[in-house]
């Protein structure tokens, strides 16, 4: 594999004196805002990716640990490094994924119809278990405002992402463009592990 | 080839321990990412190619590009790529406090201050440059840098909203040759005190449709070249207009030349070319045709032409084309929404038939494709479709037989107003189906003279916002029509046209200087949705192109007086 060909080293030798460099300056580490929530889960019901209703109190307060994000399928910046990171912490789990449940919910419900969102999940090479949901405004609405993530516009969009921990019902709600490893730091030392 | 499962980390310590050595012999090595590396390729392949980099994420090879976002999470180019974040124009994006800098050619290799040059003092200019750094001009070299590692030419790593790819030097050469490209050379149209636009009117439209679709952008056009006239001679004016527009966009005049199409929809084409070679414009405004548009919307597409709006009951719908954007999914949308409704509510259908019956004319086929492309969406069976042919009336005789024979749970009519005759009797019909839904724009204004008794058994799709809340925006629309009378204007029209006019202005006002097509309808796509007349949310999203996007389901209400009164919420497709 990678580099066959002598003339692309500089540029890997950059890559590694930029991580170096990194490592004693906060420049491109991910700072993100952790706090701990309660969040009470509106009772609507939402549609998923494959047209089908769920009722999202039911899906959110399971025994499997989730994560919830509020993205929309033409975002630019924001949404495609939440998924980035929502398709790398499912590789990452592996098999495991079954085990976690990740929860797009869209910002955009008038643009992102069930056929919209499974192109986007494709596009991400989601795996079973990840699930973006849209439904009507007022109720996409009153999802936001429970999670304290509300959104006038879509353009007021903001990096934020959720961990529930199955234990203790909390939320963990993280702001900011996160690392796959702070991700998955997060995810294990949830419900105060 | 990088495989995506990969971690950064892994990957980073594996090039390390077999590299290091290596790495350390040929840190002096110069490269170069000049024409000289592309011998091969044609300057149009080379373009090709590079654009397929930078809105695909597809390398030269066919292979998607790899890339590392947030520093550690690997993700194939064919996920998201430059286009996502950068935009079609490589100007960049806003969105809430993340901002996404240019990253075309023309910008880059200029030094980054914090203000935009000639802008410094124009408070209500969009500025992305406070948000970052400033930086030394790039060289290629350190624009390469920039993409395969992430550290700018400060020295600053970006690495923590910006990708970096896995490219090799000539696939480094042909993305940068594209970045190069892209927003380089102003578009047509524009000139140091000018912007033309064009506006296409098919001959034979009604001309109060026509007129009010005139009236809101001759308006605003006309006040902003009086506020350009004025303020060449009058200092308290230039100034105001500066703070407001910003030294460039004060001084340039708007003009709009009408376009009128004539004969048949075939001939249009030659007709468009030839106005465009007479009068090379910036972009389209508006327009208006009661039936085709087609032979616009291609036209637009394959000269890369905006067209801001046109007023048309059939847009072309598409994924992917780029250059009209559109009020909605017109007259097909209802059918569409009427679809997502009944969805809606199918647990009350189950089993039993769904009956469509449309009227064989373009409005009623439009109705009807809208709500069995929809249907098919969400997983149902079709529909009993019912074909009314020309001079065919929708009678109660009709709507009896099907009544009888399929005992229908919900029947869908997209006919005209003569067709709610056919329901005089439906009160007393036995197996009435629980829900009758009909068009409320192809029915028109015959919605409004339905029998007391049949109000709470008709409903009908409604794609605006309902008269009686619509009434506040009365005052803005006749702001655009200075000592006019409202009632010579057709209602829907002029506040349409009022959209138009207020995104002109808030774009232009938005793209501080940068008359790129593609850049106009990029920072269209940025804008937060607004309230505006007409429609209860008007809002794009990036490549976005139908601006209003459902319908309310509503009914008539009781009295003498009635109003419409919601059954539904926005229902979208
Ligand atoms: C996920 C969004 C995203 C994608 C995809 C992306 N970029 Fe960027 N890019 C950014 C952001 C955000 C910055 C600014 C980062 C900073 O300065 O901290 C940036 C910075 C840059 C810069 C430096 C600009 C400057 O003035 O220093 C260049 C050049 C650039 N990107 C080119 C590209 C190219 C080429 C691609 C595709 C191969 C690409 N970007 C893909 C988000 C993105």
């Amino acid at each position: 594999m990678m580099v066959q060909r002598l003339t692309r080293m500089p540029r890997i030798f950059t890559i590694l004196l930029a991580i170096l460099l990194m490592a004693g300056s906060d420049a491109g580490a991910s700072k993100y805002k952790r706090s701990i929530e309660n969040v009470v889960i509106p009772d609507v019901v939402l549609v998923n990716q494959q047209g089908e209703k769920v009722r999202l109190k039911s899906l959110l307060e399971s025994d499997q640990p989730v994560l919830v994000d509020f993205i929309y399928a033409t975002c630019t910046t924001i949404c495609p490094i939440l998924s980035a990171g929502f398709a790398n912490f499912q590789r990452e789990l592996g098999p495991e994924t079954k085990n976690a449940r990740l929860v797009s919910i869209t910002i955009d419900p008038e643009n992102d119809t069930p056929a919209a969102m499974k192109e986007y999940l494709e596009r991400y090479q989601a795996q079973p278990g990840w699930d973006f949901l849209t439904g009507s405004r007022q109720d996409v609405d009153r999802v936001m405002k429970a999670f304290n993530a509300y959104f006038r516009s879509k353009m007021d969009h903001q990096p934020l992402s959720f961990i529930r921990s199955q234990e203790d019902g909390k939320w963990i709600r993280l702001y900011g463009l996160m690392s796959s490893s702070d991700l998955m730091k997060e995810f294990q030392q949830r419900g105060g592990k | 080839m990088m495989h995506s499962s990969q971690t950064f980390t892994a990957f980073m310590t594996k090039v390390a321990i077999v590299h290091v050595a290596v790495l350390l012999l040929l840190v002096g090595a110069s490269r170069s990412y000049g024409a000289a590396d592309q011998q091969a390729l044609s300057a149009e392949e080379t373009y090709k190619l590079g654009e397929r980099m930078y809105r695909e994420g597809i390398l030269p090879s066919g292979e998607p590009m790899q890339a590392f976002v947030s520093g550690d999470v690997p993700v194939s180019g064919t996920s998201f790529t430059c286009v996502s974040c950068h935009l079609r124009s490589g100007l960049g994006s806003i969105e809430g406090e993340v901002s996404t800098p240019p990253a075309n050619g023309r910008i880059l290799y200029l030094p980054r201050e914090p203000y935009i040059k000639g802008y410094e003092h124009v408070p209500s200019y969009h500025n992305y440059a406070v948000y970052f750094p400033t930086r030394p001009a790039y060289t290629d070299d350190t624009l390469a840098e920039l993409i395969t590692s992430g550290v700018d030419p400060a020295g600053r790593s970006v690495i923590k909203a910006m990708p970096i790819y896995d490219l090799n030097d000539q696939d480094m050469a042909i993305l940068i040759a594209y970045l190069k490209t892209l927003s380089a050379q102003p578009s047509p149209g524009v000139s140091d005190s000018e912007i033309k636009f064009a506006t296409v009117i098919v001959e034979g439209t009604d001309p109060v449709a026509v007129a009010s679709m005139l009236a809101p952008l001759e308006f605003g056009i006309a006040r902003k070249n009086s506020l350009t006239t004025a303020s060449s001679a009058n200092d308290r004016v230039a100034r105001m207009g500066y703070n407001m527009l910003g030294p460039d966009l004060l001084q340039k005049k708007f003009s709009l030349t009408r376009w009128v199409l004539k004969g048949p929809s075939s001939t249009w084409r030659s007709q468009l070319d030839a106005y465009y070679q007479a009068e090379p414009v910036f972009a389209l405004l508006g327009g208006i045709s009661a039936g085709d548009w087609e032979p616009v919307h291609r036209f637009c597409e394959e000269n890369q032409i905006p067209d801001l709006l046109p007023i048309v009951d059939y847009p072309v719908i598409s994924d992917h084309d780029w250059y009209t954007l559109y009020f909605s999914r017109g007259v097909r949308q209802e059918g569409e929404s009427a679809a997502r409704y009944l969805h809606g509510m199918y647990d009350l259908i189950k089993d039993r038939a769904i009956v469509q019956v449309s009227r064989d004319s373009r409005e009623g086929r439009a109705l009807a494709d809208g709500f069995r492309a929809t249907w098919a969406d969400t997983g149902h069976p079709a529909a009993i479709d019912i074909v009314l042919k020309e001079g065919e009336q929708f009678s109660q005789q009709r709507l009896q037989q099907i009544i009888t024979e399929l005992k229908p749970a919900a029947l869908i009519v997209w006919d005209d107003g003569a067709a709610l005759e056919a329901f005089a009797g439906l009160p007393d019909m036995a197996d009435r189906p629980g829900v009758i839904l009909a068009s409320g724009t192809f029915v028109g204004k015959a919605l409004w003279t339905i029998p007391e008794q049949l109000r709470g058994l008709l409903s009908f799709t409604y794609p605006y916002r309902l008269p009686q809340d619509d009434i506040r925006f009365d005052a803005l629309a006749l702001k655009v029509l200075p000592g006019k009378k409202t009632s010579d204007y057709d209602q829907k029209i002029i506040r349409q046209s009022y959209i138009t006019n207020e995104l002109l202005g808030k774009a232009l006002m938005d793209m501080r200087g940068e008359y790129y097509r593609d850049f106009f309808f990029d920072t269209i796509g940025m804008m937060p949705d607004a309230y505006y007349p007409l429609y209860e949310r008007v809002g794009f999203g990036p490549g976005q192109r139908y601006a209003s996007k459902g319908c309310f389901i509503v009914q008539l209400g009781k009295g003498e007086n009635p109003q419409l009164e919601r059954r539904s919420e926005w229902v979208t497709r």
